[in-house]
C-alpha cells in the first residue's frame, strides 16, 4: 500500500518558486533520501509531506487520506524533525518528551522508552540547555517518535549527531516508512534504497542506490 | 476532555519554565513598582483625589505590563521552533492558545498580586475586594485578546509595535468598565454592578471570540 501520493507539488514563496512540480510515491516501509544543494526545495518538500506546509498547488495522499484536507488527523501517523530542535530549555530531556506525550494523547511511559532509543536514558534529568547539540538533536528524534508514527519525515537528521549516526537512524527508521533529506549521500546510500534528487525544486528523477564517487 | 489536559499540559509547562528561568515576572513586578512609584511622585494626591486617580494608574500599569506579559507568550516559543513541534501533534491548535492564555493570566495576576498591595502602601487607596475581582475578571478577557494578537504577530519582525497598535483599541473597553469598576468600589459614584456586568460579557464575548479565531492564527 502507498504511505505517499503526492502529484505535482509545487510551492512558491512570494514570487519565488521553492518547488516545482513534484510527484511522488512511497509504498508502506520505503525509505527515501531527498539529496540536493542548498535552496534546492528539499526542506520546502519535506515541510509539505508532514503537514507543516500547505503547498501552494498539487496533491498529496497520505495513508490514503487528503493530507490537505485532513492534516490534524494525519498527525497522529506521522513523526517530524525539523531542522531547529524546538525543545524548552528550562526543562529536562525528560519533561520535554512528557509534555509532548500530554499533547499526543500517548501515555508518559513512551518518554522513557523513546530516550532509550535514542541514547539518552541516563541523561533524562538534564534540562535541554545543559545538553550538547547532538544531544539535543538526539532529543527531538526521541520526540518525533513518541507517538510511534508510521511515516517519518527528517529533515536532515545527521546534523550534529555524532559518529554513530547510521546506527541511531537506522534504529529509528526500521518498521517505518521513511522520507529523509541529508547532503551525506554515503549515509543517504546506507539508509535508504531510494533516493530523489532535486535541483532548483525541480525532481531530476529518483533511483535506487547512489553510486557514492569520491 | 483531552482540549483540557492539552490546555493544562500547556499551561503547566509555562509556568514550570518561568518558574526555573524567572525571566518575566520578576521584571514585570519591578517595572508596577517603579511605574507605581513614578505615578506617585507624578501627581500630587491626597485623600481627596486618591480614588479618581488610583484607578487610572492601576489600568495604565496594567495595560503596559500585560502587553510585555503577552507579547513574550508567542514569541518564545517561535524564536526557539517549539511552537510548530506544538503544532505537528495532534493536539487542537485551540487547546494549545488556552494553555497559553491560561499561563500568561496566570503571571499577569502574580503581578496583579504585587501591584495592588503596592497601590495600598503608597496611594494609600481602599483595596478592597471588589476591586479585586474587577482587576481579575478584566484580565480575563484582556488575556484572550493579547494572546491571540501574540500569536497573530509572533511571525513578524516588528512584532514588538504591531502588538500594541492591534490590542491597545480593544483593551479600551475593558479599561472603561474595568476603571468604572474599581472607582465605584473606591467610592466614587457609579454603578459596581453594571460595569462587572459589562466586564463580564467582554469576558464571554472575546474568549468565544479569540477560541474561534486560534485555529486560523495557529494552524497555519
Amino acid at each position: 500500500m502507498s504511505v505517499v501520493v503526492a502529484n505535482g507539488l509545487t510551492h512558491r514563496f512570494g514570487s519565488e518558486l521553492a518547488l516545482d512540480s513534484v510527484d511522488l510515491v512511497l509504498d508502506e516501509g520505503e525509505h527515501l533520501a531527498v539529496l540536493g544543494d542548498n535552496g534546492a526545495g528539499k526542506t520546502t518538500l519535506l515541510r509539505i509531506i508532514a503537514t507543516a506546509l500547505r503547498p501552494t498547488a498539487g496533491s498529496l495522499l497520505i495513508a490514503g487520506r487528503d493530507a490537505l484536507r485532513e492534516r490534524r488527523r494525519l498527525r497522529r501517523y506521522i513523526g517530524y524533525l525539523g531542522h531547529a530542535p524546538g525543545l524548552y530549555p528550562a526543562l529536562s530531556a525528560l519533561e520535554n518528551l512528557e509534555f509532548f506525550c500530554d499533547l499526543s494523547g500517548v501515555g508518559r511511559e513512551e518518554a522513557h522508552d523513546a530516550l532509550e532509543v535514542v541514547g539518552l536514558a541516563a541523561s533524562g534529568r538534564r534540562t535541554a540547555a545543559e545538553l550538547s547539540r547532538g544531544m539535543q538533536q538526539r532529543l527531538a528524534l526521541a520526540r518525533a517518535i513518541l507517538h510511534k508514527p508510521r511515516l517519518l519525515v527528517l529533515d536532515e537528521p545527521d546534523a550534529s549527531l555524532g559518529a554513530d549516526v547510521a546506527d541511531l537512524l537506522g534504529a529509528v527508521m526500521k518498521d517505518r516508512t521513511v522520507v529523509m533529506s541529508t547532503h551525506d549521500h554515503a549515509l543517504a546510500n546506507r539508509l535508504c534504497p531510494r533516493t530523489l534528487v532535486l535541483r532548483h525544486g525541480r525532481s531530476t528523477g529518483t533511483a535506487t542506490r547512489l553510486r557514492v564517487v569520491r | 476532555m483531552r482540549n483540557i489536559q492539552v490546555a493544562l499540559a500547556v499551561a503547566r509547562k509555562d509556568l514550570r519554565s518561568e518558574w526555573r528561568t524567572r525571566e518575566m515576572v520578576p521584571a514585570l513586578a519591578q517595572f508596577i513598582v517603579l511605574a507605581l512609584v513614578i505615578a506617585n511622585f507624578g501627581f500630587a494626591i491626597d485623600s481627596r483625589n486618591v480614588s479618581s486617580i488610583t484607578p487610572g494608574v492601576l489600568w495604565f500599569a496594567l495595560v503596559f505590563a500585560g502587553l510585555v506579559a503577552f507579547g513574550r507568550t508567542f514569541a518564545a516559543e517561535r524564536e526557539q521552533s517549539s511552537l510548530e513541534a506544538m503544532l505537528m501533534t495532534s493536539a487542537s491548535p485551540v487547546a494549545i492558545f488556552a494553555g497559553k492564555a491560561l499561563a500568561a493570566t496566570a503571571l499577569l495576576v502574580v503581578c496583579e498580586a504585587v501591584m495592588l498591595p503596592a497601590l495600598a502602601l503608597l496611594f494609600g487607596a481602599a483595596v478592597s475586594a471588589q476591586v479585586v475581582f474587577a482587576v481579575l475578571l478584566a484580565t480575563v478577557g484582556m488575556a484572550a485578546l493579547g494572546c491571540m494578537f501574540a500569536a497573530l504577530v509572533a511571525r513578524v519582525r516588528a512584532r514588538e509595535v504591531l502588538l500594541p497598535l492591534l490590542t491597545l483599541p480593544l483593551w479600551i473597553p475593558f479599561i472603561v468598565a474595568g476603571g468604572q469598576a474599581v472607582q465605584s468600589a473606591m467610592g466614587l459614584p457609579g454603578s459596581y454592578d453594571q460595569a462587572m456586568g459589562l466586564l463580564l460579557d467582554l469576558d464571554i464575548l472575546f474568549v468565544v471570540l479569540t477560541s474561534l479565531g486560534a485555529r486560523f492564527v495557529l494552524d497555519e
